[in-house]
């Protein structure tokens, strides 16, 4: 079974081309959020596997909405995207309790897939 | 004249020869009745004016009351050859034996100066001359019948007739012009001590009231002989009298003035004290010249004028009759001078005296005066300055203050009072502390605020000292200041965080724009790589997006560009710059200006203020036209918008305008907005060039 996948991103032009390009690698988008508040709601709802979470939300930022997500009962696997680099945010990526950090120009199943196994 | 100079020499043989001759004539005389006594009286008062007017002459020889003195003793001998009895000499008796009394009035006219002063006085003078010139001889023309035992006269030369009609006529004729003239003598003579200052009474005194009653009685003689011979024997002894007190008083007065120089030297070296006051010396100056009104003024070498005794400016007054100024100089420098009564110089050798003591004694004042000017000076500049001052004691209690501005005053009350008094305790105990540092030698300044009524107040007090165990507190209000500089650091501030905002702007625009275009053009450019083999047609797709996509970051890239500095007003100048914003304006935007370039901040202040002005007239004014202005007047540069819309804008509202206002500021320049409502709105910024 596929891996499912809900992509959390105020940028509808990313939240579209990470869909398209997740899907061709063979994961299952079943949900899109544009804000921390839609994203935990979407969660409980969808139970997806994996939540790609971009950093800067309008409303609450990416750690946070990881915060809450890992204190679920079954809590999804949490992968951070953001296009500014994993450096400019210290060591905020490794508290919050996601499995990593992507950044959103190198995005891809394969580097999705190395996080969620190492 | 030769015998001036040694008046003894000539005068004193002289008048014992003439002496003897009248001894001679009166003792032998056969009409006269009374030799002895005549020969005494004679002999008495001639040799009593000739001795006390050669004193006075040898005394003062520049003076001629001395002569006048000597001249009338002379006189009175030459009456004696009218006792002789041969008709030369009994003639010229008669007829100049009269003349003394002419040099008498002439005496009293002209005393203390030996000068005529007035020309009713010469007149008088020149009529009594005349007078006792053809009286005489005019009586002993028409002499009358029995002026002698019979016969025992000798011949009269000049005798004319015994005309009694005659006799009788030029006898009231000179008695009433000699009469006139005494009459005439005495008013003068009134006059004169009603006009005289209190030191010229002291000189006159004695003399005007021996002469004066001699007048008087010479008068009455003249009416009543005629007419009673007891009555004129009576006058005529009360007449010598006071006729021969008159050399007596000179003579006194002369030795009073001696023995006023004496004391006068003893009260300038001995009665002021060693460490006198300049007051103290101008009193004992005062004393010594016997002259209640003399000033004296030191000569104040720094400021080159004269000063007195409390070291204010002294200008000497030109002499007058009445007031003289006698200047003290030592080797031409000037020292000091005394200004004081024109009589004094009538006592030339008491002021000289005095005046030569006291120079000894005011050269060492003049350092103290000078010492007391300076200190009027310093005074009068610290008056002047605008401060607030107060002089405070080492133990903190004020002793004196100037405030320009009574206002300033935290309570009115202020000398006898301690700094714990008028100010919150901390802030006296920095005021006493900051004034002692001072005395000890470190300047000091402190800053502090005081709550007034109305409002907070910044003031600057400086500590200097201001003498053994005080100092000088001087205080400058510096609310104004204060408010500039924190007018100054708010808009530091604002100007700071104005470039963090528009920093932090930038890197949310980057981000959410060109950034997100640029990451959705590299997945897209992934997705097309894996599709390529398999599906050439949607990776074509994909890759048609990919630079739709890309061609839209790079437009948001040139406006950002734009935003953070316009290109076009770096390459093509303010005009251009104002021509692209109208472009790219909603609404018909007029230029007018710039004629010359501008410095490139000027044209950047301006730049944004018209950006800034324009996006303003767009979101808010609904107006249908703008129009900008940019003009150089008077060294300044002048940059107005102006738009047709509903006006009412708030200048405070937003930060924008905020920001452009302190962009202009920190060209010294000004931001104004003119906004009333339903009139358009018109922002102008006034940049100077320099």
């Amino acid at each position: 079974m596929d891996m499912t996948v809900l992509i959390v991103d105020d940028h509808p032009s990313f939240r579209t081309s990470a869909r398209e390009l997740l899907e061709a690698e063979g994961y299952e988008i079943i949900g899109e959020a544009e804000n921390g508040t839609t994203a935990l709601r979407a969660v409980e709802e969808l139970k997806p596997d994996l939540v790609l979470l971009d950093v800067q939300l309008p409303d609450m930022d990416g750690f946070q909405v990881a915060e809450q997500l890992c204190k679920l009962a079954d809590p999804p696997a949490v992968v951070l995207t953001s296009s500014r680099d994993s450096a400019d945010y210290g060591s905020c990526i490794q508290i919050c309790g996601a499995h990593g950090f992507v950044p959103k120009a190198d995005l891809s199943g394969a580097a999705i897939a190395a996080l969620l196994t190492a | 004249m030769i015998f001036a100079r040694r008046p003894w020499l000539y005068f004193g043989p002289a008048a014992l020869v003439a002496g003897a001759i009248a001894v001679a004539l009166t003792v032998t005389s056969d009409h006269e009745q009374h030799p002895a006594l005549a020969t005494a009286l004679g002999l008495f008062v001639s040799w009593s004016f000739i001795f006390a007017g050669l004193i006075g002459w040898s005394r003062r020889p520049a003076n001629r009351t001395g002569m006048l003195m000597v001249a009338v003793g002379f006189g009175v001998l030459v009456g004696s050859l009218s006792e002789a009895n041969y008709s030369v000499p009994f003639t010229l008796g008669a007829l100049f034996g009269s003349v003394f009394i002419a040099v008498f009035i002439h005496l009293l006219l002209a005393y203390p100066s030996g000068e005529l002063i007035s020309r009713k006085a010469r007149v008088l003078v020149i009529a009594g001359y005349a007078t006792a010139l053809v009286a005489p001889l005019l009586d002993s023309m028409f002499a009358a019948r029995h002026t002698c035992k019979p016969h025992a006269c000798p011949d009269n030369l000049v005798f004319v007739s015994h005309n009694h009609t005659a006799h009788v006529a030029q006898t009231a004729l000179w008695t009433t012009a000699t009469v006139l003239l005494f009459v005439a003598a005495f008013s003068l003579l009134v006059g004169r001590w009603r006009d005289a200052t209190p030191t010229l009474r002291r000189i006159l005194r004695p003399v005007y009231l021996a002469g004066g009653i001699s007048v008087v009685l010479l008068a009455v003689g003249f009416i009543v002989t005629p007419f009673s011979g007891f009555g004129g024997t009576l006058v005529s002894v009360a007449l010598i009298v006071t006729f021969t007190a008159v050399p007596f008083l000179f003579l006194a007065g002369l030795l009073g003035t001696t023995i006023a120089r004496g004391a006068g030297l003893d009260t300038i070296f001995s009665s002021v004290p060693e460490r006198a006051s300049p007051g103290e010396v101008q009193d004992g100056l005062r004393q010594a010249l016997r002259d209640e009104t003399a000033e004296v003024a030191y000569w104040y070498e720094e400021g080159g004028h004269y000063v007195d005794i409390d070291g204010k400016r002294f200008e000497l007054p030109v002499d007058t009759r009445r007031r003289v100024v006698t200047r003290l100089d030592y080797a031409d420098d000037p020292v000091a001078a005394i200004v004081h009564d024109a009589a004094l110089l009538e006592e030339p050798e008491l002021l000289e005296g005095i005046a030569n003591a006291a120079r000894i004694a005011l050269e060492r004042d003049k350092l103290l005066v000078e010492v007391r000017a300076r200190a009027q000076r310093y005074f009068a500049l610290l008056q002047a300055m605008p401060d607030l001052m107060f002089r405070i004691s080492a133990e903190g209690t004020y002793l004196s203050y100037n405030a320009p501005n009574p206002s300033d005053l935290v309570e009115d009350e202020v000398v006898g009072r301690t700094l714990w008094d008028r100010l919150p305790r901390d802030l006296a105990d920095r005021v006493l502390a900051a004034g002692r540092a001072a005395l000890a030698g470190t300047p000091q300044v402190i800053e502090y605020t005081l709550d007034f009524e109305d409002r907070k107040r910044h003031y600057e007090g400086r500590f200097a000292p201001s003498g053994d165990a005080e100092f000088l507190m001087i205080v400058r209000e510096i609310t104004r200041r204060k408010q500039q500089q924190q007018e100054l650091e708010a808009s530091r501030q604002r100007i700071v965080a104005a470039g963090d905002d528009a920093r932090r702007k930038l890197e949310r625009n980057l981000h959410d724009g060109a950034q997100q275009r640029l990451v959705s053009v590299s997945l897209s450019l992934r997705l097309a790589q894996a599709q390529l083999e398999e599906n050439p047609a949607g990776a074509q797709e994909v890759l048609e997006a990919s630079r739709e996509e890309l061609a839209r970051a790079l437009e948001e890239l040139r406006e950002l560009a734009r935003g953070i500095h316009p290109a076009v007003l770096t390459d093509r100048g303010l005009e251009a710059a104002l021509e692209s914003l109208a472009a790219r304006a909603p609404l018909p935007v007029e230029i007018d200006g710039p004629r010359a370039s501008l410095p490139a901040a000027v044209e950047a202040a301006a730049y944004y203020v018209v950006s800034e002005a324009l996006a303003n007239v767009t979101k808010y004014a609904q107006a249908s036209s703008v129009k900008v202005t940019v003009e150089q007047v008077n060294g300044c540069a002048y940059v107005e918008v102006a738009d047709d819309g509903v006006g009412g804008a708030d200048p405070g509202r937003g930060s924008g305008l905020r920001g452009l206002a302190d962009r202009v500021a920190s060209l010294n320049g000004k931001l104004a907005i003119d906004s009333p409502p339903g009139a358009g709105t018109r922002v102008r910024a006034e940049i100077p060039l320099e």
